[in-house]
């Protein structure tokens, strides 16, 4: 099961509002190689895994991308705070801002919802390594 | 130990590792890490966002890591991200006498600084938050919380 630890794996600390900004980075929490991709990668691919260094190592990362999850959602929070009405209608922005406010919603940058379609999980473990390394590789 | 060879010995350099001499067709390979890798102590690893030099790939050519203030939550922080790398490392390198050894001593440092962290700031877990005289779970600040001028 999972503990929730009251603290960011990273400082996140923010001072200057820039929805422009979270409109980008909003793709890193819910977009098709974002964070919430990548947990439930590593988190559903295991069950396939024999090996118990890779059992242990798929649960371990698919963890820490859930700590990565938060840090990216704490951005996009600190970054659309106390917006006012001319930072609300910023391009980019204003399209998220009419169905979300200032809601942090997993979506990708263009506004499509975040979807299982961007991930796989076939039961073949070296399928699913390779398709580790190419989603990994594009999040960086 | 080099599951491929047997060896502890370091055939390649620091950024480099190893492979097998006569590998499957069709696979694709990503070269192992060799035992002995140079580490980053706690406060570099978190800046570097890794603990080992040799996996340190700084994209679009940035080369130096982020300045973090020196409190005791990133110092927390820290401890536990190598934790976290040391962790990973030794999932898929058990055998590593020395590295399990670092581990070791980075895990008593992550209870301790937990712990000085808990008294100061009010508890990281529920489970921790049963040992306050009143209930501390719910105190102010979220972990992403954060308001302007905070700490300064």
């Amino acid at each position: 099961m999972f503990v929730y630890e009251k603290k960011l794996q990273y400082p996140v600390r923010i001072k200057n509002c820039n929805p422009r900004l979270a409109s980008v980075i909003i793709s890193q929490y819910g977009g098709p190689d974002g964070e919430l991709g990548a947990s439930l990668r590593y988190l559903s691919q295991r069950y396939a895994m024999p090996y118990p260094e890779l059992k242990g190592l798929l649960t371990d990362i698919g963890t820490e991308e859930l700590g990565h999850l938060e840090m990216v959602g704490t951005l996009v929070h600190q970054l659309t705070r106390n917006l006012n009405e001319e930072q609300i209608k910023t391009a980019g922005f204003d399209t998220y801002f009419v169905d979300h406010t200032t809601g942090v919603y997993p979506q990708f940058a263009s506004g499509y919802p975040w979807s299982a379609s961007t991930m796989q999980v076939t039961g073949d473990i070296i399928a699913d390594l390779t398709e580790d390394l190419a989603a990994d590789g594009a999040m960086a | 130990m080099n599951p491929d060879t047997g060896t502890t010995t370091r055939p390649c350099g620091d950024a480099c590792g190893t492979m097998p001499p006569c590998a499957p067709l069709a696979v694709p390979y990503v070269p192992f890490q060799q035992e002995g890798s140079q580490k980053y102590d706690q406060t570099n690893t978190l800046a570097n966002g890794t603990m080992f030099p040799g996996l340190n790939l700084p994209f679009h050519l940035k080369v130096d890591a982020a300045s973090l203030p020196a409190n005791r939550s990133t110092q927390l922080q820290a401890l536990l991200f190598v934790i976290t790398e040391l962790g990973l490392y030794l999932d898929t390198h058990r055998n590593d006498a020395e590295a399990f050894q670092l581990f070791q001593q980075y895990s008593e440092m992550a209870r301790n600084a937990k712990k000085q962290y808990e008294e100061a700031h009010g508890p990281l877990t529920q489970l921790s938050a049963g040992q306050d005289a009143a209930y501390r779970w719910l105190d102010d600040p979220w972990p992403w919380e954060f308001e302007k001028n905070e700490g300064e």
